[in-house]
């Protein structure tokens, strides 16, 4: 049995072309996105119901915060000749997922899931779908090799992101889902960090971080995700009746090429938003979130404290951080389901060897697995921490860490040689690739496109539009974030012959028979 | 309508491929705990040294 909460995994890939002096990232993330499809691409992203700048503590901001650079080259974006719908290049594709250009980086957003392993399976097929487009483009150059990089930063300040979604309830107050997370997302990356090597800010020391992001949060609690990041996003936009759901857009996290560290991360997350979603949290504050999210990425002594309020203030190893919201899990979820039971053996497991001896998890973290990568090669080099051109070269094995080739990238290479933990095997993947997940709207989503994909006028998260008798006539997905109407639902469309049949037996399904939330 | 790309639709695997089926152990560790690096290393020293260097991105989210 699954986990049951809806999640999903966005992640914005790092886009180049090995061998030619300049190129245009706007350029090439479109035409990447392009090369999915064999033929013309056709507009059909819905953007109406999207709005980012909606703040779920009540308010709307004007404008969403931006670096100096990054306005620099909007100025530039907005002198080009390209269409909004074109630039983006949004595609549905028939697994559920969302593939396009999102900022300058080609972005996969897989449908939604509610079992563990079926996510990873899904994430996997994402970086497998971008890489056959890279294959494809590079084919379609006159010259150089396009290269796409699973990480989440360029080394220079320039950071972008993994985010996850949590489906949760609305009746939740913010405060407490903030108190909640803050403890936990300041310490997650103990074992969810992907390891960098250098700082990008401050002293930029040649140090080796935990994490690729840690270092670019800067506030509690925002709307913002480019600039001035929060710990915690505010926005606003669920995808499902507002009334009734918040989406938990978590934008802290670290790309992750290891399956275990993908599955254990939102796993983990997961579980405590049950515990947020219960009021069952651990009497923990931490007295700066901020500087102990920067300070556990930078420790070099691996004992990662950090300073927890009280009377007095006491420091606290992330370890107990951890394992006082895995007590609390433990005690609440055991037996709940065999995906809940994983995460709670894999959690307990993973913090007891991090506190003993955390380099003996190569092969299963990120972070680690990269470190005994970089020390290795450190050594047989005889390269030097505090050489300049030494740090180039460290940080282009950590780059090449997240190459998603499965011919070049460092995480493949130990994966085939079976170093590393894997979670679903090769056949999943490449299902994944085509097959949305069987029990959420990801599925009527994917299958509609596929069945019907003529009729389809435009589509989003939670709306279709389907050409009916000359006129456009909508299906609302959001009722369908029930399991039991995702399902009914999705029965339908498999037995619908045409878009007629659809609607007419979509009709007598009860779209607000869902279970209330208690 | 764009023609959409097929990729080759394969039977999911039975209960025994999935993430540790019933194993009650826990996360099991690699076979090797220290991989034999030769391979490792020979293909790190083909990385460009300056792959670093070049690979500029814009901010994303």
């Amino acid at each position: 049995m699954s986990m049951g909460r809806i999640f999903g995994i966005e992640t914005e890939f790092g886009i180049t072309i090995e061998g030619v002096d300049k190129m245009d990232v706007v350029e090439e993330s479109m035409q990447l996105i392009r090369c999915y499809s064999q033929g013309d691409f056709v507009p059909l992203w819905d953007y109406q119901l999207e709005n980012p700048r909606k703040d779920v503590r009540g308010f709307e901001v004007d404008e969403l915060l931006n670096d100096l650079d990054e306005k620099v080259h909007l100025q530039q974006d907005r002198q080009r000749k390209i269409p909004f719908k074109e630039l983006k290049s949004d595609l549905i594709i028939y697994n559920g997922s969302r593939f396009y250009n999102d900022h300058t980086h080609p972005e996969y957003s897989t449908g939604e899931c509610t079992g563990l392993f079926e996510l990873v399976a899904q994430d996997k097929a994402g970086e497998r779908i971008v890489n056959i487009c890279a294959e494809r483009r590079t084919k379609a150059l006159k010259a150089g090799e396009v290269r796409i990089y699973k990480n989440n930063t360029d080394f220079e300040g320039h950071s972008y992101g993994c985010h996850e979604n949590y489906l949760m309830s609305r009746q939740v107050p913010f405060d407490r889902i903030v108190s909640g997370l803050l403890p936990f997302f300041a310490t997650r990356q103990i074992f969810a960090g992907a390891g960098k090597v250098g700082e990008e800010r401050g002293a930029q020391a040649p140090i080796y971080q935990l994490s690729q992001r840690s270092e670019f949060f800067e506030v509690i609690a925002s709307v913002d995700t480019m600039h001035k990041r929060p710990l915690v996003n505010t926005r606003d936009e669920p995808h499902a009746d507002s009334e009734r759901w918040r989406r938990l857009h978590v934008i802290i996290g670290d790309a992750n090429m290891s399956e275990f560290v993908t599955a254990l991360k939102v796993g983990t997350t997961a579980l405590v938003v049950d515990l947020i979603e219960s009021d069952r949290l651990p009497d923990l504050r931490l007295r700066d979130p901020i500087a102990a999210l920067r300070n556990v990425a930078k420790d070099q002594t691996y004992q990662w404290l950090v300073e927890v309020e009280g009377t007095p203030n006491r420091l606290m190893p992330s370890v107990d951080v951890q394992r006082a919201f895995l007590a609390l899990a433990q005690e609440d979820y055991a037996g709940r389901d065999d995906e809940t039971d994983w995460v709670l053996r894999s959690w307990e497991e993973t913090l007891d060897t991090l506190e003993v001896d955390p380099l003996s998890l190569v092969g299963t973290l990120d972070w680690v697995t990269k470190k005994f990568l970089i020390d290795s090669f450190c050594e047989e080099e005889g390269l030097s921490w505090e050489n300049p051109d030494h740090l180039f070269w460290m940080q282009s094995q950590d780059l090449e860490y997240h190459n998603v080739d499965q011919t070049q990238g460092l995480y493949y290479l130990l994966e085939s040689q079976g170093q590393f933990r894997r979670l679903v095997d090769d056949g999943e993947v490449a299902t994944a690739m085509a097959e949305p997940p069987r029990g959420t709207r990801a599925y009527f989503r994917g299958r509609s496109l596929e069945k019907f994909r003529d009729e389809v006028k435009s589509i989003n998260w939670d709306r279709i539009v389907f050409g009916l008798n000359g006129r456009h006539e909508s299906i609302d997905l959001k009722p369908m974030v029930d399991s039991d109407i995702a399902r009914q639902c999705n029965d339908v469309l498999d037995a619908s012959e045409s878009v007629a049949q659809l609607f007419d037996s979509l009709k007598k399904i009860d779209m607000h028979a869902a279970v209330a939330l208690t | 309508m764009a023609e959409w790309m097929e990729f080759e639709r394969r039977t999911r695997p039975g209960p025994g491929g999935g993430p540790d089926g019933d194993d009650e152990s826990g996360p099991a560790r690699p076979k090797v705990d220290r991989p034999d690096t030769r391979d490792l290393l020979k293909r790190m020293r083909r990385v460009d040294p300056n792959q670093a260097r070049r690979y500029r991105q814009r901010t994303g989210e």
